[in-house]
């Protein structure tokens, strides 16, 4: 009985210190079979085998806050920049060391990657809105909004349904915010050192201001669509009942499965209350490769980023299973003939990174509820941003 | 009870020395790790299981049992849990323990004024032990000794030159293959080397550097000393905070007493928006179940008439709402109230030329929110109606109508009466979901048209539930689980306190049916 029980304590202790390295990766549908395909070049190079979950993207933050301190999280996390700042300021994620390699990646990328003055991710699709036009509808999409109404007045026909530009606001400041940044509106102010300083709000500025006056105009002219979502807008744009829509490249491939003749173009530029022409400028998304700070393999997992991933082929194999203008530059130099990764492309050298620190939270649910004041009637564009901003500093504690 | 058979016997205590032996090695696995908790737990259920099924005594226990263990796993435990979690300070930001931010600052380190580079060849030998030499930018060699690395000579005969020149081994010693590199990394990257007073350690499968290290735990002051600007951050309320106020990230979890219930209480943005929330929670669940209840009731009774003639399809085509998934449900019907597009106002406006603002006037909104979740709850009002009604039997109805009674003093006198025991408590719990049906709020309306003037987040529509979940996860910087516990448990009183005087009301009708 006892050698059984020393038996079975061996074979336990066996189990628990067999030190052969693996790394464990986390990532959506969309990078998982990439990964995998990397995975098995990397096992014949090294030895070292890596096992990639396929996570649904909505569910990889929070399953990750959840496992990652109990030490049952992966090594590496494929996610999005915004979730940096919660994810580091919990002590989850590793700062990442580019080294020689940081020349690779486009600033803004990485930049958007940064929480605290260090890097936390190795970033690899760059994502933005702009305008996307059906040319049957409309041969040639405005470029100034002046142009813009004009064309709506002309084609708009809420009995049909037709309208001439519609966009998900029922409501989605996401999907708002080029047309408050345009004459100078912005989320948060930065600081000397670059940092985002969560106490300096910029949603009720005279420029956000303007673009909201704008907004709340046309829905009162019946020129814009209040309380449209993600499915309304879709059943518009693909029933040819909008002839342009604001929306990302998370659109083009079903606008092009719906069989319509589309172009992408930039947000029509807004004339500013000084006269001058504003460029709208959305937010920029980044998707990368982010180190978990309880990881046992950080060398590993950090070689793996930098000598593997961060190459034109792996980059270029994870850009054709969802094609996002790339952060890794080479690559980009790649594909930036393509005319959707162009035309995204000027739209987004106007882009400014989403704010990636945890005091966004306190921010999407009063500035929603400002637009749907605004689209309601029910609060002047300056009345509910103000209070929005009023009520964000009050739940940041700001003075 | 001793007529099993033999086999039966067998089986059993079989299967109980195998359940017994599984227990045995996941104890010693978990001993291995060091889960004491897990491992007394383990102990108990195993000794529990053995005294149920040897033990002829506690044979009743055998059935009760496990309504027992899905009691405590899914009720008591999360009750306890939330309690637990709402007495600390559980938020982003404050999410590890203690010890595990010590370990974190510790491992922290920062690059010396005059950073070095080593390139480094890795040697074991049979033993297992690793060693490592360490070239430097300027040619200057190392080996580790230990802990620490000295300079060292490799032209002496000791040192076996390979091809190339390279030292290949020495003392038993030989040196690993990249793929060996690669498998030894833990091993390696644990290595923390000392070099006069820097630390040197792997930073890439190639490089090793210097480097120092940037907090040490000073455990009689409770304080973490920052080594390279020499500031010292006490353990201040969930961080470690400087005398000038600057804190590190991260901060840990800590046990806060009740203050997440005062912030609550005390809060004057959360008294003012409190009672309109409330009001519009129990007017919205109590109108939910009234209307569905009397919509379910009235299908139900017309169905349950044997002249209607296709009662079947009837039924089944009723139910479909309850069928259907709520949440696609609750979506499609958002779809059909929006106010430019949506099918209903393109009828009225067909029909009377007008339009209605659902959804972003708060009083269509409600009663849009209502009228949906009538749709959704209808079906099952109607088949608990239909069950109950068909257990009413036929005689009382024949004795009545002999008597002379009119069909409306029949429901009233004999259906109501006799269905309402069974309903009643039904309804109570249908009350209590609604009262916290987050759901359909969330995908509808998400609690919105929003008040103009609210000092906090809490919409026209908001219920309790999700007035809660916009407080503890749109404020601040996100997750304040520690709040959010403390709210939970607050409407868990109010729930309670509810459905008590809502079971005294019903007690005192089954008495009234028990006079009957």
């Amino acid at each position: 009985m006892r050698k059984l029980l020393w038996v079975a304590v061996a074979m336990v202790g066996l189990a628990a210190f067999a030190q052969a390295p693996k790394l464990v990766i986390w990532a959506d549908d969309t990078r998982a079979p990439v990964l995998r395909d990397l995975a098995v070049t990397f096992k014949a190079q090294t030895g070292v085998a890596i096992e990639v979950m396929e996570i649904a993207f909505d569910q990889l933050r929070g399953q990750f806050i959840t496992a990652a301190p109990t030490g049952q999280g992966p090594d590496i996390l494929v996610g999005a920049h915004d979730w940096v700042g919660e994810l580091a300021a919990n002590g989850l994620l590793e700062p990442v060391n580019f080294g020689p390699k940081l020349a690779e990646f486009s600033a803004v990328a990485v930049q958007a990657f940064s929480y605290g003055g260090k890097n936390y991710g190795v970033p690899q699709g760059t994502e933005n809105i702009a305008i996307i036009y059906n040319k049957k509808l409309v041969p040639q999409p405005p470029r100034t909004w002046d142009e813009l109404l004009v064309l709506a007045r002309q084609i708009t026909d809420p009995t049909k349904p037709m309208y001439a530009l519609v966009f998900q606001n029922g409501p989605d400041p996401y999907h708002w915010f080029p047309m408050l940044s345009a004459c100078g509106g912005y989320v948060f102010g930065t600081n000397r050192d670059g940092s985002l300083n969560p106490c300096d709000v910029g949603l009720a500025s005279a420029g956000a201001i303007h673009g909201a006056k704008l907004f709340a105009d046309m829905i009162a002219e019946g020129l814009l669509p209040a309380g449209v979502g993600w499915d309304t807008m879709r059943a518009l744009f693909f029933g040819g009942n909008a002839a342009m829509v604001i929306s990302g490249p998370w659109l083009v491939a079903d606008t092009k499965a719906a069989g319509i003749d589309y172009g992408i173009a930039p947000i029509p530029a807004i004339t500013c209350p000084n006269g001058a022409l504003g460029t709208p400028r959305p937010f920029i998304g980044v998707q990368g490769f982010m180190v978990n700070s309880f990881s046992k393999n950080k060398v590993l997992a950090f070689d793996f980023l930098l000598n593997y991933i961060a190459t034109t082929d792996t980059m270029l194999a994870l850009y054709n299973r969802n094609p996002r203008p790339p952060a890794h530059l080479p690559t980009f130099a790649l594909v930036a003939s393509d005319p959707d990764i162009a035309a995204f492309g000027t739209q987004g050298a106007f882009g400014i990174p989403m704010p990636n620190i945890p005091e966004m939270a306190s921010v999407w649910g009063a500035w929603a509820d400002a637009q749907s004041l605004i689209a309601n009637g029910q609060a002047t564009p300056e009345e509910a941003l103000k209070e929005a901003v009023a009520k964000i500093k009050a739940a940041l504690k700001c003075k | 009870m001793n007529g099993g058979s033999l086999l039966a016997q067998g089986l059993k205590y079989g299967l109980v020395a195998l359940l017994d032996a599984v227990v045995v090695w996941a104890a010693m696995a978990l001993l291995l790790r060091g889960d004491y908790l897990m491992v007394a737990l383990l102990g108990v259920a195993a000794l529990l299981l053995n005294f149920l099924v040897l033990s002829r005594r506690a044979y009743p226990l055998r059935f009760l049992l496990p309504g027992l263990v899905f009691l405590v796993a899914m009720v008591v435990y999360p009750i306890g849990y939330t309690i637990s979690v709402s007495l600390t300070n559980l938020q982003t930001g404050n999410l590890l323990t203690k010890a595990q931010v010590i370990a974190q600052l510790e491992g922290r380190y920062y690059l010396p004024p005059a950073p070095e580079t080593f390139t480094f060849w890795a040697f074991r030998n049979a033993q297992g032990d690793l060693r490592v030499i360490l070239t430097a930018r300027d040619g200057r060699t190392f080996i580790s000794r230990g802990n620490e690395l000295v300079p060292v000579d490799l032209s002496g005969p000791r040192y076996v030159r390979g091809a190339g020149g390279t030292v290949t081994g020495f003392d038993g010693y030989t040196r690993l293959t990249l793929p060996e590199i690669y498998q030894s990394l833990r091993a390696l990257e644990g290595l923390d080397l000392v070099l006069g007073d820097e630390h040197v350690r792997l930073t890439s499968v190639r490089e090793f550097g210097t480097y120092l290290r940037k907090y040490s735990y000073v455990p009689d002051q409770d304080a973490v000393v920052d080594l390279e600007t020499n500031v010292t951050y006490y353990a201040r309320e969930g961080s470690f905070t400087s005398p000038d106020g600057m804190r590190i990230e991260p901060g840990f979890q800590i046990y806060v007493g009740f203050r997440n219930y005062l912030d609550v209480l005390t809060h004057p943005g959360i008294r003012s928006d409190f009672a309109r929330v409330f009001g519009w929670t129990v007017v919205w669940s109590f109108l939910t179940v009234f209307f569905s209840f009397w919509v379910g009731l009235g299908l139900a009774y017309l169905l349950n008439d044997p002249y209607v003639r296709g009662r079947f399809a009837y039924r089944s085509l009723l139910i479909v709402p309850y069928a259907m998934p709520a949440f696609i449900s609750a979506l499609v019907w958002a779809g059909l109230f929006n106010a430019d597009l949506g099918v209903i106002n393109r009828i009225l406006g067909e029909l009377f030329g007008t339009k209605v603002r659902w959804l972003q006037d708060p009083m269509w909104a409600r009663a849009a929110l209502i009228f949906i979740n009538v749709w959704l709850t209808y079906p099952y009002m109607m088949i608990v109606s239909l069950g109950a009604l068909q257990s009413v039997s036929r005689e009382m109805y024949e004795a009545a109508r002999v008597d002379g009674a009119t069909g409306w003093q029949r429901f009233w006198t004999i259906t109501m009466p006799l269905l309402w025991v069974s309903v009643a408590p039904l309804l109570i719990g249908s009350f209590a979901f609604t009262f916290n049906n987050f759901t359909i709020i969330w995908l509808v309306t998400a609690g919105r048209p929003a008040v103009l003037g609210a000092a906090t987040p809490a919409g026209a529509t908001d219920i309790l539930i999700s007035w809660t979940y916009r407080l503890a996860f749109e404020g601040d910087r996100g997750n304040q689980l520690g709040l959010a516990s403390a709210v939970s448990i607050l409407i868990f009183i109010i729930i309670a306190a509810i459905s008590g005087v809502n079971f005294r009301f019903t007690r005192a009708l089954e008495d009234v049916s028990r006079g009957v």
